[in-house]
């Protein structure tokens, strides 16, 4: 609609020229903080599955205890 | 994703996002704060977007919530309460909208400016921007009969602040 003046009052400016080389800048450093991270995750998780996880080398499974039938 | 496929949404959206964040802020320094924020937001929660809806509908949701946050914040907002009784589409609200849509340019931007930020934002998203009920819903996060209520309270205070600013004008 033409005449509506929402419309009419709508912003043209465009973004400052400086500003796409920040957010460029800033994603760059985020998504290294990001692989920074990752780092130790992965290697956090990898230590807890080790010391959590029933099977393996040197853990019993449940194989070797299997559950009782009445759960006790 | 990398930085170079991101820079090409950037060189997309950021005009509209800009513009939103002046549209909504009236600032033209804060609007450029709010845009790198946005984007920065949308690269991080890239692998939130579940393409249930187009990439610019996402980024605009971003974009109001970002900016209300950041107008309430500055502000001390408090949030009202939501009536969830509708009593929007009844004959005298649709005079308003009326009313609304017949305000000389000026004066609009003028009421624009001196009413809340989140009525002032659930107007532009409804006559600036036409977005549906359903995006508005999505974009806010709120029902819609709470659209459709805060559209009511939006068009009844920016009526009343048009006949404070103008007592003069039919």
């Amino acid at each position: 609609m033409s005449d509506n003046p929402f419309k009419l009052i709508r912003s043209t400016d465009q973004p400052p020229e400086t500003l796409r080389k920040e957010v460029m800048s800033s994603v760059k450093f985020a998504m290294l903080l990001m692989r920074f991270a990752q780092l130790f995750v992965a290697d956090l998780s990898v230590a807890i599955f080790d010391k959590v996880r029933r099977s393996g080398d040197d853990k019993p499974t449940t194989r070797d205890n299997p559950p009782s039938p009445h759960g006790s | 994703m990398d930085t170079e496929r991101f820079a090409v949404l950037y060189d997309r959206y950021s005009t509209k996002v800009f513009q939103k964040c002046v549209g909504m802020t009236r600032d033209r320094e804060l609007a450029k704060d709010l845009t790198h924020d946005i984007f920065l937001k949308a690269f991080l929660n890239l692998a939130k977007f579940d393409h249930r809806s187009k990439f610019g509908t996402w980024l605009y949701s971003i974009t109001y919530n970002y900016c209300l946050d950041t107008l309430r914040k500055a502000k001390r907002h408090r949030e009202e309460d939501i009536d969830e009784r509708t009593e929007s589409d009844t004959p005298a609200d649709e005079g308003n909208e009326a009313q609304l849509l017949g305000m000389q340019a000026e004066q609009l931007d003028h009421v624009l400016q001196c009413i809340d930020p989140t009525d002032r934002a659930v107007l532009l998203m409804k006559y600036e921007d036409e977005l549906s009920l359903k995006d508005m819903m999505d974009a806010l996060s709120v029902s819609e009969s709470a659209v459709k209520m805060r559209l009511m309270r939006a068009r009844e205070r920016a009526l009343a602040m048009y006949t404070e600013l103008y007592p003069d004008e039919p």
